[in-house]
């Protein structure tokens, strides 16, 4: 995945990893960006128009492609409504598993 | 290292290499990236020698030390060693000096390679005390954690997208496993499994059990490089759903290496996708680092991952083996799956005409090269797959009980040459 090697990420500091799991409502979401949404200040829009925390995690951008690793976190009905946003806009949203249907 | 982690050292994340200890989950907190299991290799390569592995039973466990479970394992130990061919009639029709298949048709017990992956999934799962296991899959990795869960008593959850074939229904339901199937797009789909799986206290095989199941692949790339003498092949050709299996048969070659199990040599990893499901291959072609996601299309239903979690892996490996992908439509693997049939007697299901129809097309246009050596992976059985066949493979010739029509039958084909 777009997982850019571009993109320089802040090292936060290293400390004993959590090994609890999320919060029921939190999502982690890959955003895929189509080159006509590239220029969009969608994740500013989708802090408006739901009550969602919006927390980036990794991106890259290209001029083919937009990548986003995103976390959301709010009441699950908010959460659902800004990711059914998000693909009525355009952009392809994904569990940061991915490909969590194998064959 | 603490003794119950056998031969791991932590779980680690492939982006930033944070570590994370030995539990079951599969993302990096900080930038979500992949975590994978890391070995003391030290410690293994004083374990693991080449009389030391061809002492053990023939199965996928010989290699155990390079298998992300801390005590023997308890699911699945007869899996793996299936037959590596040599393919001399199919290497004749592809003009290639030497090719192998390494035949996952027939691994046990689900007649996929799926059940080397499970096998090490519930075996690690056991180990961290969970008592029901789960998937969401459209057909082989279903079956095989069916099968593989019944085998050990653990409860099962199996989740499928609603318009799948009956037949792949009943693989699973045979078992006794719990058989969900999901209304929906394949997104809603695939966002559910990720809920349920982070919600419920289950090992999902291939989400939160990731890290230890995808090491599972692993163990055919030893096969192969014992199998051929302790070497590596120049060229192996694999199929590429999430990418995973390119990833880590890769990643096994190196480990070989690493042990001075086998010497180093130039290795080409080369990637084979369906036509109507290839964001790898696509991406491969056109010289990029990233993918795009696509809506599949296909009769290989095992290759059709629209946004494959490991394909910016398996370009880099590729990338870096000097590897090369291509693409194939279903007319061609249904060609493919019926060419390896009559050439070899081994009857592949779709994901296997892939990989043989791209062999076919890389030795054409020469990036694997006529005079060298290449083993193909099939990873599955035709059996499960004969929808895609159906109708393709021409009918039975009927005739009445009669000698003198049989003979007359002959005498007709003999003239017209069939």
């Amino acid at each position: 995945m777009a997982k850019a090697p571009t993109i320089k990420k802040t090292k936060a500091k290293a400390k004993a990893a959590p090994t609890t799991g999320l919060s029921p409502n939190r999502q982690r979401l890959w955003l895929m960006y189509p080159p006509k949404l590239i220029k969009e200040p969608l994740i500013w829009k989708l802090g408006h128009k739901f009550n969602v925390v919006t927390n980036i995690r990794q991106a890259s951008v290209t001029d083919e492609i937009g990548v986003v690793c995103l976390e959301l976190d709010g009441k699950r009905d908010d959460v659902q409504a800004a990711v059914e946003w998000l693909e009525k806009t355009g952009v392809n949203v994904e569990p940061v598993e991915m490909s969590a249907i194998a064959g | 290292m603490e003794k119950h982690d056998g031969f791991m050292k932590a779980l680690k994340c492939r982006e930033c290499g944070r570590e994370y200890p030995l539990t079951a989950t599969h993302v990096c907190e900080y930038d979500f990236g992949p975590l994978e299991v890391a070995y003391d290799y030290d410690r293994i390569k004083k374990s693991l020698t080449r009389a030391a592995i061809e002492s053990r039973p023939k199965t996928m466990w010989r290699y155990r030390e390079l298998l992300p479970v801390a005590k023997d394992p308890t699911v699945g130990v007869q899996v793996g060693y299936t037959p590596l061919i040599k393919a001399d009639r199919l290497a004749k029709r592809l003009g290639i000096r030497e090719l192998w298949i390494k035949n996952d048709a027939v691994n046990y017990p689900t007649l996929s390679f799926k059940d080397r992956v499970v096998s090490v999934a519930l075996s690690r799962a056991r180990e961290l005390g969970f008592e029901t296991v789960a998937c969401a899959s459209t057909g082989n990795l279903a079956n095989s954690v069916a099968a593989n869960a019944a085998s050990v008593g653990l409860k099962s959850y199996v989740f499928i997208p609603s318009d799948l074939e009956q037949g792949k229904i009943l693989n699973s339901l045979v078992y006794g496993a719990n058989v969900i199937a999901i209304k929906g797009h394949y997104d809603e789909v695939n966002r559910l499994c990720a809920e349920i799986a982070g919600k419920f206290g289950w090992a999902f095989v291939n989400v939160n059990m990731r890290p230890y199941y995808a090491e599972g692949s692993k163990s055919m790339a030893y096969e192969i490089a014992e199998q051929l003498g302790w070497r590596l092949p120049q060229h192996t050709i694999i199929p590429m759903a999430s990418g995973s299996l390119l990833t880590k048969i890769h990643k096994g070659y190196q480990e070989f290496v690493k042990l001075g199990l086998v010497n180093e040599s130039e290795v080409h990893v080369h990637g084979a996708q369906a036509t109507g499901c290839s964001p790898i291959s696509t991406a491969q072609k056109a010289g990029l680092d990233f993918f795009k996601p696509v809506k599949p299309d296909t009769i290989a239903k095992s290759l059709a991952i629209g946004t494959p979690a490991d394909g910016f892996y398996a370009l880099k490996v590729m990338r870096e083996t000097a590897g090369a992908s291509e693409d194939v439509t279903d007319d061609e693997i249904r060609d493919a799956i019926k060419l390896l049939a009559e050439t070899e007697g081994i009857f592949a299901e779709t994901a296997g005409g892939v990989t043989v129809g791209v062999a076919k097309k890389l030795i054409a246009s020469g990036k694997i090269a006529r005079d060298s050596s290449a083993v193909i992976c099939v990873t599955g059985n035709g059996l499960k797959t004969l929808d895609a066949v159906q109708g393709h493979c021409g009918k039975p010739r009927e005739i009445k009980p009669s000698l003198r029509e049989f003979e007359a039958l002959l005498s007709q084909e003999e003239k017209v040459g069939v």
